[in-house]
């Protein structure tokens, strides 16, 4: 008899943060690909580097906090906090050191062929450079500037979370004591870190603020000598909010420990490699770092200015050429939405395709006398969000508006508290999310009174209300009125408006309660029809995947014989190729100019495929501490766009990359195959489809106005 | 605007709920919107015998934000109704008042027979529901305290009657302290079958086809048997054979299975043994459950009444039919009763101008008339007493309970003196007092002429002639029995109307 195969075994799953490095890695590849343009690479490169900040404020946090609770729990693939903790040291210096290299060894040189030239030491400046450089400081920095000294009468100052610092050693001129000081000042965020300074005709050079204040730094300690300065940076664990993947259990235990701890440990030093000894000796025990915490850059710290870098004026042929999303095809200019809408479900893909259709929806939503309410969730939105104010409008027009408004998205929280007001203030009803409970969906409902009856007009998405991140993120919606999804869009918001959840859903199916057992109900599905021999296939495209309950799932399935692709752009705890367990089972990647964000599901489903999209990734907090929505896409022609997508990044052999039974991703070999780049493909795609201008009476001529007044 | 937006309020004991419809003839009742909030008013009146400050800011807070609900869709007209929960508080009638003060919201405080009734008008509002009465069917309302059994046969209402076995009574009856499971469900089943048994050896006797279940359980318990079917209706085999595939499970997997937001609902044990048990006594061929609950009710009143709709279901019918079973029931219904409804009808007609009733006190009158004699079923020398009292224990789906006071008093005071209000003023109005004086008048006139009980006349004409209500018949039998009476009989209805009945004889000869 075979014996039964545990799929929950911890050797089938990779950890999910050393997976999320290597997720960050493939950011790197992109920096290092020689066919992309060299500003694009230089984005690359500052987008690794904020993508790692972030890690290590809300990741290796709460690594840290679980080793000082200590919290023996075994995480998916049976590795405790503390070996989690060594392991994603050890990755993230690999890591690092890769980020450099290609930063220094490839991209500046290459920046210095076309005439860009970034200074990072101020020894470099010319006699020209360098008066510039000093008049700067003394004109626009030295009065923002707070040198702070310690000694026995001030002691060492609070370095704040994420600035980038000049730490000196200084030796007093007066005294005959050889005894150095410390001193630090910070470098003012409120400035520019990129400074331009002049150059030879046809170069572009910059200099780097820290560099300025390093060569001025003497004026700031009079009294003394500076005997060494260095930059530096710390990264603290400050926030204190645990991360919401870990199990509620855990939350408990290390707020009882936190209230005893001081706030704000450091978690990590970034110091010049070149850094002075004693200097460094200093900074670690007053900041109480561990020595396996601090990082040697070679190179400047902080690499996210490079995003500044990559808009400068000029330089157009460094970038690729900016894509316009091009219009919706069922949506004619100038059209009423709600019109196009009765004639059929309609398909968006964002940002091939534009995201004016889904302001529009509330645009017009406000000023239509027909509409009575509108009903929606706001996750992360723009700085000047076109939908707040059409939102606010809509309500000044006497329109019933409710927004749930999520306070708890992380990053953001100042953010949406003041525009939360202001849409209050114009007598919206505003819902400050839930209690314990993240909203994550993205669905619109717009309430009109027709002829006919009320019409329910919902638009649902996998992406954020965020007009902004549209052009650069890949998302889905549609928009329906179809009464089944209606109906449900009107009970979503009775239950986050505090109501009773419905007795029953048509359609949507709902985190945190319903969409767990609904994923894994169709994946057992699949499995079904495999045994009875029909064909099987899953193919499920989403940010994340590292639920331990899906995984193996979908393991169980893979066993009994169905297909199962898989396009992760992030972290997945899936391992592929394990003989008798995921040999069905391929995981592909697609890093590209467009950040990966849609959520699309296929399941042959026997031969009558079912096709989902939503808001939830195959995560522990998607599935059951959040509320998300997933939506089923019920007509054929939508369903075959969504099935045109995945079919076409799976067929992607330029930016996609393979993860292979070793656990590293790989790009396709190429060779004797025609070159797919899905998204390349998708951009001219959207194009094609645009509605031709007919080609017949192309003739000039006045179009006499008949109606007056029109 | 064709279509006209009504919302159905109510405040049950443990949910205030509001549904949101479109009423049109196109698409009739049509719901846009359901909304519910948990608010357990039933704990706060069973302990404490009022409704607690709280709980009644609680209220109004909830019925505020169903108002601006109901703006976001513009509605046009809306009831809220509430039932015992208010009746049964001390402060019921306080709290109506404070909520009509603090949020503008009218409540409708109804009776147990009119809360039957709405919901019932819910389920008879449905498409399917004429052809399953067709044959013959039970429509069982489940509710805490009790359930409501409707019996039908042959498109007509046979009997309605309240049983004491409701979900949260069989939970707190037989609740058991460390009992097994499987002893506890036998216990239930036990009693749920006693009680059964008597209704069914008394009225159905036969099987019934259709068994209508009204109860969000059953619903929950539909769906998860058949998916795909629309209208929720299966086999009673099959239902009976799923409960007890459920029965094996536990509560948490019961729950799970029905999709049910509470884990841990402590009703669903009593309530799929109860559905077992009905549908296996009742013998029924197939079970339905229509998903309707008194919000609907609410709105097919408001809709039928306001013409908004066309009514499929003849609720008066309904009333007229249950009458007449209680009188066979009560071995009085002969070809007398026949006769004295049409005479009654007859004269209630042609005094139209006089009496100022309407159609419905005219339902009134034939249903008196319909049950008039029962009484004698149980002492002949009391029999007008116990037919009052016969009456006042039954019921009568359609009439409220002012209504079934008036029908028991018109028949108790058309044999015995009518009273002074005074001494009626605890149990009825003035106006329908009133009301009683001239119907009780008619019957007794009306039952002057038949007294014989032989239905002795051929042809009756009834006209109004100056002060003299003319009754001219043609008989070809001797009629001085009724003549004689006649008169001893006509002073209360000359009291009552200031007309005095004469009776002209014309009488036929036969040539036989």
């Amino acid at each position: 008899m075979e014996t039964k195969i545990n799929y929950e075994a911890p050797e089938y799953y990779e950890n999910r943060e050393l997976s999320w490095l290597k997720f960050d890695s493939r950011v790197l590849s992109e920096a290092k690909d020689k066919s992309i343009p060299l500003l694009e690479r230089l984005k690359f490169i500052s987008i690794t580097s904020s993508n790692l900040d972030e890690f290590f404020m809300v990741r290796v946090a709460s690594l840290k906090d679980m080793v000082h609770a200590n919290y023996k729990k075994r995480d998916i693939a049976g590795m405790t906090a503390s070996e989690q903790l060594a392991a994603v040291n050890q990755a993230t210096r690999g890591l690092v050191e890769a980020q450099y290299n290609t930063y220094m060894r490839s991209l500046i040189p290459l920046l210095k062929k076309e005439g860009i030239c970034i200074l990072d030491a101020h020894e470099d400046l010319t006699e020209e450079q360098a008066q510039f450089a000093d008049r700067y400081f003394m004109e626009s920095v030295y009065p923002v500037l707070t040198p702070m000294a310690v000694d026995a009468s001030r002691p060492f100052p609070l370095i704040r979370n994420k600035t980038l610092n000049i730490a000196a050693l200084l030796a007093n001129k007066k005294s005959k004591n050889k005894e150095t000081v410390f001193a630090t000042v910070q470098v003012p965020s409120v400035l520019s870190r990129l400074v331009r300074i002049p150059s030879n005709k046809g170069n572009i050079t910059f200099i780097l603020l820290e560099q300025i204040i390093e060569r001025n730094i003497e004026h700031l300690f009079s009294n003394y000598k500076v005997l060494c300065a260095y930059p530096y940076r710390i990264m603290r664990n400050a926030d204190l909010t645990i991360d919401e993947d870990e199990t509620p259990d855990l939350l408990k235990e290390i707020q009882n420990k936190l209230k005893m701890r001081q706030w704000g440990e450091v978690i990590r030093l970034e110091v010049e490699e070149k850094m002075d000894k004693k200097l460094l000796r200093f900074l670690r025990t007053e900041l109480k770092v561990a020595e396996e915490d601090i990082f040697h850059i070679a190179g400047p710290i902080d690499l996210t200015f490079l995003m500044k870098m990559y808009g400068i004026d000029g330089c157009d042929e460094l970038r690729n050429t900016p894509y316009t999303p091009k219009a919706v095809p069922e949506i004619g200019q100038g059209e009423n939405i709600f019109e196009a809408i009765r004639k059929g479900d309609i398909f968006l893909h964002h940002p091939y395709e534009t995201f004016d259709p889904v302001v529009d929806f509330i645009r017009q939503a406000s000023v239509d006398p027909d509409v009575l309410a509108i009903k929606q969730t706001l996750y992360r939105v723009s700085g000047n969000s076109p939908i707040i104010s059409s939102l606010a409008q809509a309500a000044e027009n006497g329109k019933q508006v409710t927004v749930l408004v999520e306070l708890k998205a992380r990053f953001d929280e100042e953010h949406n508290i003041v525009w939360a007001k202001k849409l209050e203030q114009a007598g919206c009803h505003v819902i400050y999310g839930l209690v314990g409970l993240k909203t994550h969906s993205k669905i619109a409902l717009v309430v009109r009174r027709e002829e006919e009856g009320i019409r329910r007009y919902v638009h649902l998405g996998t992406g954020n209300y965020n007009d902004s991140t549209a052009k650069l993120y890949t998302d889905c919606g549609i928009f329906t009125c179809k009464e089944a999804i209606g109906e449900d869009a009107t009970a979503v918001f009775n239950m986050l408006s505090g109501y009773s959840e419905p007795r029953s859903w048509n359609e949507l199916v709902l985190a945190p309660y319903w969409l767990r057992d609904k994923f894994l109900g169709l994946i057992r599905r699949e499995m079904r029809y495999a045994k009875e021999g029909k064909e099987a296939h899953i193919i499920a495209k989403m940010n994340s995947l590292c639920d331990r309950e899906i995984i193996a799932a979908l393991y169980e399935a893979s066993a009994n014989g169905v297909k199962i692709d898989l396009i992760v752009r992030g972290i997945c705890c899936l391992k592929v190729g394990i003989p008798k367990v995921s040999e069905n089972i391929t995981v592909r990647s697609i890093v590209g100019n467009f950040l990966e964000h849609s959520r699309i599901f296929y399941f042959t489903n026997g031969g009558d495929p079912e096709i989902y999209m939503g808001s939830a990734d195959w995560m522990p907090r998607n599935l059951d501490r959040r509320v998300e929505i997933i939506f089923p896409l019920l007509d054929e022609t939508l369903k075959e766009k969504a099935l045109h997508i995945l079919e076409t990044e799976l067929a992607d052999n330029v930016k996609a990359r393979i993860l292979g039974a070793d656990g590293n991703y790989e790009k396709i070999d190429k060779r004797g195959k025609t070159l797919v780049n899905s998204q390349e493909l998708f951009c001219r795609e959207a194009e094609e489809a645009l509605p031709k201008p007919s080609g017949i009476s192309r003739e000039r001529c006045f179009i006499p106005e008949e109606q007056h007044g029109k | 605007m064709a279509s006209h937006v009504f919302a159905a309020i109510y405040i049950g004991s443990y949910e205030v709920s509001m549904k949101v419809f479109e009423l049109s003839v196109k698409k009739r009742i049509h719901e846009i919107d359901y909304i519910r909030y948990r608010l357990d008013l039933g704990r706060d009146v069973y302990q404490t015998g009022t409704m607690g400050y709280e709980t009644v800011n609680s209220l109004c807070d909830i019925l505020s934000s169903f108002s601006h609900i109901m703006s976001g869709y513009c509605v046009e007209a809306y009831e809220v109704y509430t039932s015992a929960v208010f009746r049964d508080s001390a402060n019921g009638l306080f709290v109506v008042n404070q909520i009509l003060l603090r949020t503008g919201f009218s409540v409708k405080v109804i009776s147990n027979s009119e809360y039957r009734f709405l919901s019932y008008k819910s389920v008879a509002g449905r498409m399917p529901f004429e052809k399953m009465i067709e044959t013959s069917a039970a429509v069982v309302d489940v509710g805490g305290s009790g359930i409501q059994i409707t019996l039908f046969r042959e498109g007509s209402l046979i009997t309605t009657q309240h049983m004491d076995i409701g979900t949260v009574r069989l939970r707190e009856l037989l609740h058991a302290d460390g009992q097994s499971l499987k002893l506890y469900e036998m216990e239930i089943q036990e009693y749920i079958h006693k009680k059964l048994e008597v209704f069914y050896s008394l009225y159905s006797g036969t099987r019934v086809n259709y068994v209508i279940i009204m109860s969000d359980y059953c619903e929950a318990l539909m769906k998860s048997m058949e998916k795909k079917e629309e209208e929720n209706v299966v086999k009673a085999d099959k239902f009976i054979r799923y409960v007890e595939k459920l029965q094996k499970k536990t509560v948490e997997e019961i729950s799970h299975e029905l999709n049910l937001s509470n884990d841990n609902d402590p009703l669903i044990i009593p309530s799929i043994l109860l559905f077992r048990s009905l549908v296996q006594i009742l013998d029924a061929d197939k079970v339905w459950a229509p998903g309707v609950n008194i919000n609907d009710g609410i709105a097919y009143d408001y809709a039928w009444r306001n013409q908004l709709i066309k009514g499929t279901h003849d609720f008066e019918a309904d009333i007229i039919s249950t009458a007449q079973n209680l009188s066979k029931r009560f071995h009085c219904f002969s070809p007398h009763i026949e006769a004295l409804s049409k005479l009654s009808a007859k004269i209630f007609d042609t005094m139209k101008k006089i009496h100022g009733l309407n159609k419905r006190h005219r339902l009134l009158l034939e249903v008196a008339t319909i049950l008039h004699d029962c009484g004698k079923y149980v002492s002949i020398a009391n029999s007008a007493r116990c037919t009052y009292e016969i009456i006042m224990a039954s019921e009568i789906m359609g009439l409220s309970h002012l209504e079934r006071e008036i029908v028991a008093m018109t028949v108790l005071y058309h044999t015995i003196p009518l009273v002074d209000y005074e001494e009626l003023s605890d149990r009825i109005d003035q106006d329908s007092y009133l009301v009683i004086a001239k119907l009780s008048a008619i019957l007794c006139v009306a039952n002057a002429l038949d007294q014989s009980h032989r239905q002795k006349f051929q042809d009756i004409r009834i006209s109004l002639k100056g002060k003299e209500l003319i009754i001219t018949v043609e008989s070809l039998e001797d009629i001085s029995l009724e003549q004689a009476l006649f008169e001893a009989k006509t002073s209360y209805f000359e009291n009552v109307f200031s007309k005095k009945p004469v009776l002209k004889e014309k009488r036929v000869y036969s040539y036989h």
